[in-house]
């Protein structure tokens, strides 16, 4: 569980969080949402650690990281597997290498036992065979099966994702989606993943944060989203055409 | 205030590349793979450069030093000691400072861009240490040969330009090669050459790690950072030849 406690953070003079309290629960797919610019991003950035926040607490099952020093955050780290808007692979490592370098890393396994593992993560994420292929040489979506291979190598206590299926498409988002869930339910894990995109929220969401203009404007799960009466929230979420249509059905 | 706001960030990320390892072995094979890219790899720029510097330098001074009360071993010690003590310390830092300043300022820019350094960061790692630290200590480490290396070559041009022009006698040229060696330029010339190793590396790094934007950010850093080196070559290479020549 991750727990964010009034957190604030500006950017030179200009204020991106604004008050955000909010708890990311384990085993569930935690999802942030909101309009390009609302802060989400931010957000994320914040709780992994990548934004020093200006005020407010970060908790990770009770271990307050952001008032830690760096040494001390690095022992967090280490149990945080991060992915991606762009997926952040090395580009010069193969596919492979990308999954063993945190092995490499962090774990005293031998090289017989660090490639078990790796194959054991692309597996988990339906890769097989693409082992030497390098990043560019990859599709968008064996980039993000990749990263997500990668994040889960160490087995993390917590996994975060930065708009995981964008620049996919429907059905390969659709495949991500479902794999980021499988993973949390069967690990335990606690899964925060950002995103603008509905099928995404309607797919996997089973705690949503409506992220407007810097604070956390609404709070729930997939099921309620659809009969919010936040008009905000209505504005984000019906702005396609697919879930007007979707909600009309429904009434 | 801009220009100690980039001193001071400079040595924060110096102090950040030198902290303890994580893992050492992995660091070590990093120091291997970066002597390759950043030395190995400059070996034939080096080679074209050197041969010329010294067979210019021997031609020039053959065709401007005509008195006869300037003997015409000269021209050797002349080609010598211009190799030793600026052409392949200072020149051969320059070029490296082009070629593999860039190089180091592209790559780390990259990356920053790419998210491949917060990549880093999140998974607990030393992004700087484990950028910065590999290439610089590779530079330290190689350089100095290369420099060796270049001193020898720009020699050896020279006694080429003495064979194929008859600008001076191949013998005579030699005569001038033993004449009044000082070994102290030699030790002069490493030092300056091991400064300037850690200058060309420590300051591209250093702009392409802070790196905000795109491609065009990128180019802007990779020249940032050759101009910076260069400069500062320079400056070294003044303050040494007064420090240490005077």
């Amino acid at each position: 569980m991750i727990e964010v406690t009034n957190v604030c953070k500006s950017f030179a003079g200009r204020e991106v969080l604004k008050n955000i309290s909010h708890v990311f629960e384990q085993g569930k797919t935690n999802l942030i949402i909101g309009q390009s610019g609302s802060g989400k991003t931010v957000l994320l950035k914040s709780v992994i650690g990548l934004h020093a926040i200006d005020s407010g607490s970060i908790s990770y099952d009770g271990r307050a990281f952001s008032h830690m020093n760096s040494t001390e955050k690095k022992q967090i780290r280490q149990e945080i597997g991060m992915v991606f808007q762009g997926g952040a692979l090395f580009d010069s490592s193969t596919i492979l290498e990308n999954v063993m370098f945190p092995l490499q890393m962090f774990s005293t396994m031998t090289k017989a036992e660090m490639l078990k593992r790796a194959h054991f993560c692309l597996d988990r994420v339906n890769l097989v065979g693409a082992d030497s292929l390098y990043p560019a040489e990859a599709s968008g979506g064996m980039q993000k099966r990749t990263a997500i291979a990668r994040a889960i190598a160490l087995n993390p206590k917590y996994l975060f994702c930065d708009e995981p299926n964008s620049g996919l498409d429907p059905i390969t988002a659709i495949v991500i989606d479902k794999l980021i869930r499988e993973i949390t339910i069967d690990y335990n894990i606690t899964t925060v993943v950002n995103t603008h995109d509905m099928n995404s929220v309607m797919e996997i969401g089973d705690t949503v944060a409506f992220i407007y203009k810097g604070e956390k404007w609404w709070n729930g799960n997939r099921h309620e989203i659809i009969n919010s009466d936040n008009k905000e929230l209505n504005e984000f979420v019906f702005a396609g055409e697919l879930m007007k249509k979707v909600k009309a059905n429904q009434e | 205030m801009n220009i100690l706001f980039h001193i001071g960030r400079y040595y924060a990320l110096l102090a950040r590349a030198f902290k303890k390892p994580e893992k050492g072995r992995i660091y070590f094979s990093l120091i291997l793979r970066e002597i390759d890219s950043l030395g190995i790899n400059s070996l034939g720029i080096i080679f074209i450069i050197s041969v010329f510097m010294g067979a210019v330098i021997t031609l020039q001074t053959a065709y401007n030093v005509e008195s006869p009360f300037v003997p015409r071993y000269l021209i050797g010690l002349t080609a010598r000691d211009s190799m030793i003590l600026e052409f392949s310390s200072t020149v051969v830092g320059l070029i490296l400072a082009g070629k593999v300043g860039s190089n180091i300022a592209s790559e780390i820019g990259t990356m920053r861009v790419t998210e491949q350094i917060d990549a880093l960061e999140i998974m607990g790692i030393n992004s700087a240490g484990y950028l910065i630290f590999p290439k610089i200590i590779a530079a330290v480490i190689i350089n100095p040969f290369l420099n060796i290396l270049s001193i020898f070559i720009g020699i050896t041009g020279g006694y080429l330009a003495a064979l194929l022009t008859n600008a001076v006698s191949p013998e005579i040229y030699i005569q001038g090669l033993y004449y009044a060696f000082v070994p102290f330029y030699i030790a002069y010339s490493m030092m300056k050459t091991l400064v300037f190793a850690f200058i060309i590396t420590s300051v591209s790094a250093y702009h392409g790690y802070y790196v905000s934007g795109g491609a065009l950010e990128i180019g802007k850093a990779s020249t940032r950072a050759v101009v910076y080196s260069s400069i500062l070559i320079l400056l070294t290479d003044v303050i040494f030849t007064q420090m240490m020549l005077a």
